[in-house]
């Protein structure tokens, strides 16, 4: 556990809250998308995010072996999945991709709740950039006592 | 033991490694602070000081406990972004107290080497 460790819990912060802002950035882009590869409509993708220190038992006894202290748990994109609200089904006897009931299949994508997902996400990229000025200013200091 | 090795730059070193440590675990609360299920850890920084500057080996690393008695979320995460951001310049602060202390020590131990082959 030493104070450079630090910088790269903060970094996988960084990267994963990056990554969900992107994830969040593609769902308004593709708010009106109704014709994909997979076929359908654009389906609302979320984040799910794991903290890498939940590991199994007997990695954990390894860990405290080897190198003697509990590993600091970091972050990361355990995966990408699709939001299961159905569609938004519009009346648009004229769209390509309309049904034989004349009704098109758009994704049920809110503005709202994207703007509040991606200020939260930058809120919290500021707060973990913050805490690499922190670790770098205390690092910078450490190295000052030589001086 | 001599002077310029002396029992406060030892104990300040142990206040530096546990407060490096313990600013390891704030970022690491950060860091979660989204993650799904994540609790707070953390450790007693003053029992944790008193213990390592009661003995004469060099710090160990404490053990980091869930915190009792904070908010939880419905996805159970219970980081408290704001008790993180103080902690944090809390941690800073006390870095550069226990940095500058050493410093100063050692400048004095400095001056002595120096003023003594002047006349």
């Amino acid at each position: 556990m030493s104070i450079f460790s630090t910088l790269e819990i903060s970094g996988s912060a960084l990267a994963a809250e990056r990554q969900r802002a992107e994830v969040v950035a593609a769902n308004m882009a593709n708010a009106e998308t109704t014709h994909t590869a997979a076929g359908g409509p654009y389906r609302r993708k979320e984040v799910v995010f794991s903290s890498s220190g939940n590991m199994p038992f007997r990695m954990m006894l390894a860990n405290f072996r080897t190198l003697g202290f509990h590993p600091i748990p970091a972050v990361r994109v355990a995966r990408i999945v699709d939001d299961p609200t159905p569609n938004v089904m519009r009346y648009e006897p004229d769209h390509p991709d309309a049904n034989k009931d004349g009704y098109v299949a758009y994704p049920a994508i809110n503005p709202i709740q994207e703007m509040v997902d991606l200020m939260s996400a930058v809120r919290t990229y500021q707060l973990n950039a913050s805490a690499v000025t922190a670790s770098k200013q205390m690092i910078q200091q450490a190295l000052d006592i030589l001086k | 033991m001599n002077d310029i090795s002396n029992p406060m730059v030892q104990m300040l070193e142990k206040f530096l490694t546990l407060a490096s440590q313990r600013h390891t675990l704030i970022t690491s609360n950060i860091a979660n602070l989204d993650t799904p299920g994540y609790r707070t850890r953390d450790f007693d920084f003053r029992g944790e000081l008193k213990r390592a500057i009661s003995t004469d080996y060099p710090a160990m690393t404490p053990v980091a406990q869930a915190v009792p008695g904070l908010l939880e979320r419905p996805d159970g995460n219970n980081v408290n972004m704001d008790r993180e951001s103080m902690l944090l310049a809390e941690t800073q602060l006390q870095f550069n107290i226990g940095v500058q202390l050493i410093r100063n020590h050692f400048q004095q131990i400095m001056t002595a080497i120096n003023e003594g082959g002047k006349r």
